[in-house]
């Protein structure tokens, strides 16, 4: 019994026993999962049809794609006015007008305005209080 | 004096502040508490610690409370932890009565928030003594103890574990870290992206991807349906409230109160269950328990108290082990990290005068949240008319910020918010967990030091079962939560199956 649990730990590879262990589990913990719910899995092609069915594609997809453009320009143009976090805000105004009128249902100038103000006015806000008062890098 | 020393005018107000804000982000459908504390904590790096959790503590508080506005008044719940609220709650608002519903869970939430912080002021330290104690491979059990538990109140246990598993595997990516007895060298980081894994991925752009990104994915996937109008609002008529409506309900208060608080008290399992453990409760010791579900005052005091009571109970494994209770308080380990300050045993013991301002940050967080709840209800209800379109970019916008100051200004912490977000949309769809993954990522560097640094002490594995009584009864805990959950597991399949 002692030499069974009697373990040495080699230093210079000490970094990979434990990610090695947890490796090992979760291989184990997933090859129960897949013989448990193996019927599942295999008409799983019908329930990931019927989420996307119902999901608003539009939406979905176009907030990932804005985000996406969002994070890739926003260092970029911080770039052109460094330390001074005008990245950030440069691309957060249009960020937060495209994203909520993409989010509206009724695109109606009568209804948008409101959303246009804050879009204007709360990133202006945001970034004068980390940059100016807070002393934060932005990008 | 010692007591009152971290009261400042600014610590009060941020706590106020802190309350109001997360009273609108837990009384609006879809934006939880934890969102609240997500998206603000980049305002604390610049607060120092105690003002810092003056203000997060109030968003919690606020959050969490916040929640029985649409609970009552629409019947949707602001934040998971009010689902039982709206089994009487929105019955009282269709018969006109939304506001004195309203104050009955403003009432019961102080009581349940104030039973929870005397447990807390009471346990904790006591916990944090005896946990001292704990040798590494103590530490290590209880880990795994809180895992087990998370995972065997998940609802699926198989995947919950899988989930906690997931989250320690990807917390290893990077450096096996010098400063904790590791070798430095590099494991898990895919070829061409040494430069940015590592030191692995960052704690807050992870939370703040899977608890804001994630969220809006979430909303845009159902198509962001517009906010509700004013006419929606069921508040009904003005009348003036009567405390008598507790009197024969104190019982049910504290009961809910401490079952909230034991709740919170369980690693990682979320103010849902105890509201409805709570609520369960309240309806088998009703004398009129037919009238549950109807509109029933003394259900909306159950959920409430519980909820609420959760707010001192989660705090309590993450100040005296540094495990942290629920997904909120997971945040806050990430406040308590910004400030290069450690949660666990020595925590209080150390840092007397950040305990102190914990206590008192509650307990003004909880006064403030009766107050402005109870004398403006009517202005708050107008809350949920807040349309979501405009919200929600403005909070991925907040998410950004939160992301990028961690670490000082690094475009890949704003990348991870991004993979985390997505990924946090996608783990619902697989049935993964959220809160055993997370749980998982912050305790897993923790536990792979004190396994290795156990078996290069003791050189053999039965240290883990033989080291003390203690770890005997560790042992005792995990096997038992297993196994219970499995037994609760096939006694739910069957009355399912009997039922269909």
């Amino acid at each position: 019994m002692g030499d069974l649990t009697h373990v040495t730990i080699n230093f210079d590879t000490s970094h990979l026993i434990f990610p090695t262990l947890i490796g090992a589990i979760l291989g184990l913990l997933l090859l129960a999962i897949v013989i448990r719910d193996r019927r599942r899995i295999l008409a799983s092609g019908s329930y990931w049809k019927s989420i996307m069915v119902r999901s608003d594609k539009t939406r979905l997809f176009g907030a990932l794609a804005l985000t996406v453009l969002y994070f890739s320009l926003m260092e970029p143009i911080g770039n052109i006015w460094p330390n001074t976090g005008m990245g950030f805000l440069l691309t957060s105004i249009p960020f937060v007008a495209l994203a909520g009128l993409l989010f509206m249902h009724d695109r109606r100038l009568s209804k948008a305005w409101p959303l246009l103000v804050v879009a204007v006015i709360v990133p202006i806000i945001v970034w004068w209080l980390f940059t100016d008062l807070f002393f934060l890098t932005l990008p | 004096m010692e007591l009152f020393d971290s009261l400042s005018p600014l610590f009060v107000l941020l706590t106020i502040g802190g309350t109001f804000v997360g009273i609108i982000f837990g009384a609006i459908p879809g934006m939880t508490a934890t969102m609240a504390v997500a998206v603000c904590l980049p305002i604390t790096y610049s607060l120092g610690l105690e003002n810092g959790l003056a203000l997060l503590l109030g968003l919690y508080v606020g959050g969490i409370s916040g929640g029985l506005v649409p609970a009552i008044l629409l019947g949707i719940p602001g934040t998971p932890s009010s689902i039982t609220t709206t089994l009487d709650g929105y019955p009282m608002a269709q018969q006109g009565q939304g506001e004195k519903a309203l104050r009955i869970g403003i009432v019961a939430s102080l009581v349940g928030g104030l039973i929870s912080l005397l447990i807390l002021d009471f346990f904790a330290p006591a916990l944090a003594d005896f946990a001292i104690k704990f040798s590494y491979v103590e530490k290590f059990l209880i880990i795994l103890f809180a895992l087990t538990v998370m995972a065997a109140l998940s609802s699926d246990l198989l995947l919950g574990i899988f989930s906690g598993f997931l989250g320690i595997f990807i917390s290893l990516i990077g450096t096996y870290d010098v400063t904790n007895g590791g070798n430095g060298e590099w494991r898990l980081i895919p070829p061409g992206t040494e430069y940015w894994l590592q030191d692995g991925f960052s704690l807050l752009p992870l939370l703040i991807g899977l608890f804001g990104l994630a969220t809006v994915l979430e909303e845009a996937q159902t198509g962001m349906q517009p906010g509700m109008s004013q006419k929606d609002v069921k508040v009904g008529k003005h009348e003036r409230f009567s405390f008598r409506i507790f009197n024969g309900q104190w019982i049910n208060l504290i009961r809910s109160s401490c079952i909230g608080t034991f709740v919170g008290i369980l690693p990682g399992v979320g103010g849902s269950a105890a509201s409805i453990l709570s609520y369960s409760n309240a309806k088998t010791f009703s004398k009129h328990p037919e009238r549950f579900g109807k509109g029933e005052p003394a259900g909306v005091m159950a959920s409430e108290a519980g909820n609420n009571g959760l707010t001192g109970g989660a705090l309590v494994p993450l100040l005296s082990l540094g495990i942290p209770g629920d997904s909120t308080t997971a945040l806050l380990i990430g406040a308590f990290t910004l400030q290069g300050v450690q949660v666990g045993p020595l925590f209080i013991g150390n840092n007397p005068g950040t305990w102190d301002a914990m206590i008192w940050a509650m307990l003004i967080a909880n006064i403030a949240m009766f107050v402005m709840m109870y004398f403006a209800i009517r202005y708050f209800a107008m809350v949920v008319t807040i349309p979501k379109h405009i919200l929600f970019p403005v909070i991925l916008m907040m998410c950004v910020i939160g992301a990028y100051t961690i670490n000082y200004g690094i475009m890949f912490d704003v990348w991870t918010l991004l993979i985390f977000g997505i990924f946090g949309w996608a783990m619902g769809k697989l049935r993964l967990e959220v809160a055993p993954f997370i749980i998982g990522f912050i305790l897993g560097p923790s536990a792979e030091v004190y396994f290795v640094k156990t078996l290069e002490s003791f050189g053999d594995v039965s240290i883990f079962f033989t080291k003390s009584p203690i770890a005997m009864v560790l042992w005792v805990m995990i096997i038992g939560s297993v196994v219970g959950s499995i037994l609760l597991n096939r006694s739910a399949a069957k009355r399912i199956r009997e039922n269909s």
